[in-house]
């Protein structure tokens, strides 16, 4: 039995650290900026384009390949410093007080031409660059054999969750988002700078989706289509834990991924129904989410 | 994605109105003077455009419909025959042509899904110049496309279109198929399999979530079920084509302990798979059979003794290939253009245009010399017999194409930087196939030990 | 002028495929795109944004090729009971989900649409999975037309369809339950005080607009001739609503306007380009930044000047 369940937990872990990678981002520059980014997946692919290019690149130059490690970090603020302030100054900016059919719309709009760009600029073949998981090797637990990078996603994981909650209840820069969050006019009217605040969150935010596609890259291929799937599923887990949760998210990852891995090993023909079906179950229940408001503005 | 399909289609009023124009040159004084008739001229235009002029002339050009992936975790088995029929084209136009007639081919991606190809198909069976199409590469673009070749009747020649769902009902008069089919392909595995393992117990599959994946699991099951009744598949997997992760699978996998693992993943899927259970030990813990796995033998390190094929002859060291100087010259351009290899999806696009050049001689020769029409180009490729690269491509009353299954196990060689097929054994296209018309599962549950007794042994095919 | 110039385009409409008759497959399939895209319209007329409606356009589309597999072979039957078949889908989960707004419309739209894409992708032995299900050619008035007579055939019932369909909605739009969505979209809260249920003016709002979303994916599933999952994915319900803000949510004629306009730019970008989603989305951002009336809006304020 215990053969059967141990197997059963790393799996689950597993893939919802996966799962959490993908989704806290969006959910967090919900909570700031209360707009749900529909191009968000396509910020998740491109940094797992660019962290397994530059891969490639030091293995092709044959460095040390622990340099690789170093690149999924550098891939994600890469993406960030240069996608986060621009799409916020040029589109997101826009859309502030406007209702939500417009800003899912310049966000879709934005999707579609990130997809193309990533087209242009990456080709169309699968990418893949599994250095990072071949230098880490394996263990056995159960009888199976695990990565030992699939374990170091789950504590990475943990760590942006402990990170994130540090940062919003410790740090001057958390509180001025707090701020924010909670009265955008009031936090405006006693001089908090808001501007720079939505920039710094939004940054984060595709720090966050771009860091989530850069760790994935090791154990899974990326191709055309990835941002669109990864989407979908972040939309899937930020809406189970209520959208602008982080810890909401956290727990939502960790549902999703159990009834994905619970599908695979008792009903596999339903594997790609389950984190819908689960979704689907919960907002029946809680509409805002397991961990959200109506008016979801808590962080 | 599926819109931009559709849009696809869409597209191209301009093409429509070239469409236009292309027809007024080709219509007859009579249609021209019909015309000037206003209406009813516009609609002769119509009904013509619907059904190609009986062209007598050599045309200009022939113009080829050829579908494959270009995009996508697909595209890594569908450039291989893109590359692959750029440079057969590229050879066939340097002799001047097929019969004297340069081909232009005119590649539609199959990524963009069964409505987009659909789609782009009745948009180059529009124009009369597109005599044939060369469709497709995903076995449910094939479904997809057949009732439509017959309706338009447009000769369509499937390059790998493997499921035996296409031509069971036996009445195709436009869909051929010079390759073998889903049941000869995965029997053949069934049949190396106990052979070379004969006391195997429990099998697990892991396939892609659709028709080939489907079928192949179920012929496979099938075959060994009724040459050794006591197997157990103890675990049937059916990830999303294209899917990036198989973390879970593999755990799924290793945790059901089984002999035997046979998977007929494809394209960057497998390569995907590989990466990933390689390192976990699914390739020591079970015997593997990549019924696919000949295509990622250059790009990623398999490990020795994995069962692997080419669904059909077309592998291009085979002794049969290396005895055809016409397949060492191909193998070594492909590889000096492309930089790898041809892998089989790459000869079976090459041998799939050597049939349809073959087609037309055949067809030139039937009606004196004159350049065939559609029909006349179908009528020349039933019952037909071609020598390819490989081997041969017999045609049977159904359309269904007879091929040699090559099986083998991966080796290390000091000729090659990566493995290659060894302990090969290449099983008659024939013998592996139900006769046209019999339901392949009742012929697969026939099937008795003695009838793999009498096929070649592994190892045999030297 | 508004009753000629709306004759005139549909009058152009059936002649272009004479004239070029590849643009009959093309036509067929904008309409169809129109009348999803009129759905959601619809019900962005209450500021509610449904990124689901793919979800009605291929609940029919599949309905068609079930009733055709178990033997209806009527194409007026088949048409009828598919939308009605969407129409039930609708009524089912309209029935919560009218019950959010603003942001959680649009995402339990979202996962509405998605179990059931994902339900038809998985269950191979059912729907044929992502292979997807024929559709074949029907019986239109008890008369079997070979294939091309079927689409010219279909093409011009779409059109009927287009310009009958599209003077109902007009009518519904311009009674007290149309009006009584702006009004939601306005203030819901005094709406309720005034005594309307507000409930039931979306619901029934809902219904028509998965009928209107159902009745494209049904001509759709006729003209391509195969139904797949991809129907329902989310990206095509992202389209749906990019076609309706393209056209401008206020007209009717709007949304086919709309899809008509995306359909022929994709032609025009086809042949130069690959880059066709970039096209998309850039249009789609600029539309809504300088263009809040949609395309539509550009010859509804052409026809203002010229009155």
């Amino acid at each position: 039995m215990l053969n059967a369940i141990i197997p059963l937990l790393l799996d689950s872990l597993a893939s919802a650290a996966l799962i959490f990678f993908a989704a806290v981002g969006l959910t967090l520059v919900f909570s700031v900026l209360r707009v749900l980014n529909v191009a968000h997946g396509s910020l998740y692919s491109i940094g797992g384009y660019v962290a397994a290019s530059i891969c490639l690149f030091i293995a092709s130059r044959q460095l040390n390949p622990y340099l690789s490690f170093a690149a999924l970090l550098f891939s994600a603020v890469f993406v960030a410093a240069i996608f986060g302030p621009l799409i916020e100054r040029s589109l997101v900016r826009w859309t502030y007080g406007k209702s939500e059919p417009v800003q899912i719309l310049v966000t879709f709009g934005l999707f579609l031409i990130l997809e193309d760009l990533q087209r242009m600029i990456f080709g169309v073949q699968s990418f893949y660059e599994d250095a990072p998981m071949r230098l880490l090797g394996t263990l056995t637990i159960g009888g199976v054999v695990y990565l030992n990078y699939q374990i170091l996603l789950i504590g990475m994981a943990l760590l942006v969750v402990i990170g994130l909650r540090l940062l919003i209840n410790h740090t001057r820069l958390g509180r001025l988002i707090t701020a924010v969050v909670t009265d955008r006019e009031m936090a405006q009217s006693i001089g908090i700078d808001t501007n720079r605040i939505f920039i710094l969150a939004f940054s984060l935010g595709v720090f966050l989706a771009a860091l989530g596609g850069a760790l994935a890259t090791p154990t899974s291929g990326i191709a055309p289509g990835l941002g669109a799937d990864t989407m979908v599923l972040a939309f899937a887990v930020a809406a189970i834990g209520g959208l602008g949760q982080i810890e909401g998210a956290a727990v939502a990852s960790l549902i999703v991924g159990v009834a994905r891995v619970l599908a695979i090993y008792l009903v596999p023909s339903l594997d790609a129904v389950a984190p819908y079906a689960a979704m689907l179950v919960v907002l029946l229940i809680r509409p805002y989410g397991l961990f959200g408001s109506m008016t979801a503005r808590r962080i | 994605m599926a819109f931009k399909g559709i849009s696809i289609v869409v597209a191209r009023c301009l093409s429509s109105l070239e469409l236009l124009f292309g027809l007024h040159r080709g219509l007859s004084q009579a249609n021209l003077r019909l015309v000037a008739d206003g209406l009813a001229g516009a609609l002769a235009i119509g009904v013509a455009a619907a059904t190609p002029a009986a062209a007598q002339e050599k045309p200009g050009s022939l113009g080829l419909g050829i579908f494959t992936f270009t995009s996508g975790p697909a595209a890594a088995y569908g450039m291989p025959g893109k590359n692959a029929a750029d440079l057969i084209i590229e050879e066939i136009n340097a002799k001047g042509g097929i019969e004297g007639v340069p081909v232009r081919a005119t590649y539609v991606d199959e990524a963009q899904g069964a409505q987009g190809v659909i789609a782009e198909y009745r948009r180059l069976a529009a124009d009369a110049q597109n005599q044939v199409m060369v469709a497709a590469l995903s076995s449910a673009n094939c479904l997809a496309l057949a009732p439509l070749a017959e309706q338009l009747e447009v000769p369509t020649v499937g390059w790998n279109c493997d499921t035996h769902q296409l031509l069971i009902d036996g009445k195709r008069k436009y869909v051929f198929r010079p390759n073998g089919n889903t049941v000869p392909e995965f029997i053949a595995y069934a049949i190396y399999l106990l052979d070379r393992k004969p006391d195997v117990k429990t099998v697990a599959i892991i396939n892609p979530d659709y028709a080939f994946g489907h079928d192949a699991a179920k012929i496979f099951t099938a075959a060994l079920k009724a040459l050794k009744p006591d197997v157990e598949i103890v675990a049937e997997l059916y990830p999303k084509l294209g899917s990036p992760n198989y973390q879970t699978e593999i755990s799924r996998l290793a945790t059901a302990r089984p002999d035997v693992v046979f998977s007929n993943l494809w394209g960057a899927d497998l390569e995907n798979f590989v990466r990933q259970a390689a390192p976990r030990g699914i390739f020591t813990s079970s015997q593997v059979i990549l019924a696919l796995g000949e295509t990622v033998l250059q790009r990623v390190p398999l490990p020795d003794g994995v069962i692997v094929g080419v669904l059909g002859d077309g592998w291009w060291m085979s002794p049969d290939a290396k005895a055809n100087p016409e397949t060492a010259k191909f193998a070594e351009r492909y590889k000096a253009r492309f930089g790898e290899y041809p892998v089989f999806p790459s000869i079976k696009m090459a041998n799939t245009l050597i049939y349809v050049k073959a087609a037309y001689k055949a067809a030139m020769q039937k009606n004196g010399g004159k350049w065939p029409t559609r029909a006349e180009l179908a009528d020349a490729m039933k019952g037909s017999k071609v020598a390819t690269l490989t081997g041969t491509a017999q045609t049977r009353a159904d359309n269904d194409g007879l091929v040699d299954q090559i099986v083998g196990v991966t080796v290390k060689t000091s000729g090659q930087q990566f493995p290659v097929i060894g302990d090969m054994v290449r099983y008659k296209g024939e013998s592996l196939m139900p006769q046209a018309g019999q339901d392949p599962f009742a012929w697969i549950s026939t099937l008795k030990p003695e009838f793999a007794k009498s096929l070649p042994k592994p190892g045999s095919y030297k | 002028m508004r009753t000629i110039f709306a004759t005139l385009a549909v009058l152009i409409l059936a002649v272009l495929p004479v004239a070029a008759p590849w643009l009959q497959f093309v036509l067929t399939l904008a309409i169809a795109k129109g009348f999803a895209a009129l759905g959601v319209a619809v019900l962005l007329r209450a500021g509610l944004i449904s990124i689901g409606h793919a979800m009605f356009f291929a609940a029919s589309a599949y309905g068609v090729a079930f009733l055709a597999r178990a033997g209806i072979h009527d194409f007026g039957l088949l048409l009828i009971l598919s939308v009605l078949a969407g129409a039930l889908v609708g009524a089912v989960a309209g029935s919560f989900l009218v019950r959010y707004r603003a942001i959680f419309f649009a995402m339990l739209n979202l996962a509405v649409s998605m179990v059931f894409y994902a339900l038809c992708a998985k269950l191979y032995s059912v729907t044929g999975g992502t292979d997807g299900m024929p559709v074949p050619v029907p019986a239109v008035f008890g008369i079997v037309f070979a294939e091309p007579v079927f689409k010219n055939v279909l093409f011009y019932l779409s059109l009927g369809l287009m310009v009958l369909v599209g003077v109902s909605v007009q009518r519904y739009l311009n009674s007290p339950l149309g009006h009584a969505l702006s009004a939601v979209h306005t203030n819901e809260i005094r709406l309720e005080y005034l005594g309307i249920p507000v409930w039931a003016v979306l619901l029934i709002a809902y219904v028509i607009s998965a009928a209107l979303a159902g009745l494209g994916g049904a001509i759709a599933g006729f003209a391509i001739g195969r139904v797949v999952p991809d129907f329902a994915f989310w990206t095509a319900s992202g389209h749906l609503v990019l076609i309706a803000v393209l056209g401008g949510i206020g007209g009717v004629p709007g949304a086919f306007i709309g899809a008509l306009f995306l359909e022929l730019l994709h032609s025009a970008a086809v042949t130069v380009t690959d880059s066709w989603n970039l096209i998309v989305g850039i249009t789609l951002i600029v539309v809504i930044m300088f263009m809040p009336q949609g395309v539509y809006g550009l010859f509804a304020r052409r026809e203002v000047s010229s009155l």
